[in-house]
């Protein structure tokens, strides 16, 4: 927003006046966004902690009462999830490895192949 | 007598000009601060045009393309490995600012591991599933999909070390390494693990892992760089910035989105980087370090190796990055002005890219077709 000019020099006291409504105009610009766009209050929040991060809050620790602690039976579960997540992977291997299996047999008869007998003539 | 009144008067109207100069000042921060929140810029994704070719977990495996959407295949790949607790976008940062860009407009099949962001099951994730998973993988991958039986790879910080240690494993299938900031001797001052060990901390439970939370991390990250680990101080650097125009506002703000999203961490990786390559054990030095059950040989590594250190860095010590010297003799050692960051996506980036460049265009080794 750029400053109103005027043609004559204005007093210090109508400069003043002008900040103070230019100040009402800011405000009213940053309390526009801030109910209008829901994003906006996420990074004005995270501008506030000195973070111009956009797109979501500025990482901070939970309250350690929000963290529930973990019963035996949720890290049995986690350690039977990492380990399809590990199969998974072998799995790919596997894959690949066929691939590649399948690549050479296709290229070994081409090699390997005897040349045909030649016709008697 | 002056005509201008009395010098109570003066000094009062001197005041309050300064005064109004000062309000001034600072409300133009804050229009320009509204701008910056509320103009669309490129934050938190890749700048350059990929495609998924492989998913694994939360791992994706990306292959940049061209400007008509097409995979680039003239010069032999390139596989950008990333700090898995770090967003991977830092060396594809922004359009005209991408290290991976610049290197695929060089003409190479580029492809970036974005290893994602770990659940809750990933904290049993070690140093094995990260080097002999998902980065053999995506090597198997890429050499599958390409026809080839070695390609590049560059390692980043602490990508850096997965890759030395997957190419003292598999060397037939690397053709040239770049290490970028990565630490190699554990004792050097310096760096999360060094003070963690000054700090007497035990580090992470390798028995029982946690998902280490991203603001934990990050608070680690903050410790090293003085004056960021205080919200008054992050609020006071960024009061100042706010002088800059819109536009390098926005470029600090894509930085921002990267520097200040960093990922949780697998406990037990986080454990065993520790307990192995950390102050006192230092097994990368010492040549005592196992992935899996396998002891890594250093002396496997033939193939030509570049390592870029930062004079700057406080992450990765650049005498810690250095001593790559000790254990890969033949490597390459390139030390740049700058940060850690600074040298990979900074202003002053174009000397890496373009060593970088030069350095996987050269000689043509075993393997490559």
């Amino acid at each position: 927003m750029a400053d109103d000019k005027t043609t004559t020099d204005p007093s210090l006291i109508e400069r003043w006046l002008t900040e103070q409504q230019q100040w009402q105009r800011t405000f009213l610009t940053y309390m526009d966004s801030m109910v209008k766009n829901d994003d906006f209050l996420v990074h004005l929040g995270n501008a506030l902690r000195g973070s111009l991060l956009a797109g979501k809050a500025y990482p901070t620790q939970p309250p350690p009462s929000a963290s529930a602690p973990e019963t035996p039976s949720d890290d049995r579960l986690d350690q039977i999830l990492f380990a399809l997540r590990r199969l998974e992977g072998e799995v790919h291997d596997l894959k690949l490895t066929l691939d590649e299996l399948k690549g050479e047999r296709k290229q070994v008869p081409k090699k390997t192949r005897p040349p045909k007998p030649r016709e008697p003539q | 007598m002056n005509d201008a009144g009395p010098e109570p008067e003066r000094d009062q109207e001197r005041e309050l000009e300064a005064l109004l100069e000062l309000s001034r000042r600072g409300r133009a921060k804050l229009e320009r601060l509204h701008e910056v929140l509320t103009t669309p810029g490129h934050y938190g994704t890749g700048a350059t045009p990929a495609a998924v070719v492989y998913r694994e977990n939360k791992l994706k495996l990306l292959r940049l393309l061209d400007e008509t959407g097409q995979p680039r295949d003239g010069r032999p790949p390139v596989l950008f490995v990333p700090a898995p607790v770090s967003r991977y976008f830092i060396i594809d940062l922004l359009p005209g600012r991408s290290f991976a860009g610049y290197v695929a407009a060089a003409g190479f099949d580029v492809y970036i591991a974005d290893f994602g962001t770990p659940g809750r099951e990933d904290r049993f994730a070690d140093l094995e599933y990260y080097v002999e998973g998902l980065v053999r993988r995506c090597v198997r991958t890429i050499c599958a999909l390409t026809r080839n039986e070695a390609i590049n790879v560059v390692g980043y910080c602490l990508g850096g070390t997965l890759s030395l240690l997957y190419s003292a494993l598999h060397p037939e299938t690397v053709r040239r390494l770049v290490l970028l900031t990565t630490s190699v001797d554990g004792d050097v001052e310096g760096g999360i693990p060094w003070v963690a060990h000054r700090m007497g901390l035990a580090g992470e439970d390798y028995d029982n892992p946690r998902l280490v939370p991203a603001a934990e991390v990050k608070s680690w990250f903050e410790m090293l760089a003085p004056g960021s680990n205080s919200t008054l101080g992050r609020v006071s650097d960024l009061w100042d910035r706010l002088d800059d125009a819109p536009d390098r506002l926005r470029e600090v703000r894509t930085m921002a989105s990267w520097v200040d999203d960093v990922v949780a961490a697998p406990g037990r990786l986080l454990a065993e980087l520790y307990r192995k390559l950390g102050p006192g054990a230092n097994g990368l030095m010492k040549r005592t370090v196992t992935v899996g059950a396998q002891r890594v040989d250093f002396a496997e590594i033939a193939m030509p190796v570049l390592s870029v250190s930062a004079e700057k860095d406080t992450i990765a010590p650049a005498a810690g990055v250095d001593a790559v010297r000790s254990i890969v003799p033949h490597a390459e050692i390139l030390r740049l002005p700058g940060g850690h960051v600074g040298i990979v996506a900074g202003r002053s980036a174009a000397a890496l890219w373009k060593r970088t460049v030069e350095f996987l265009g050269g000689g043509v080794s075993p393997g490559e077709t």
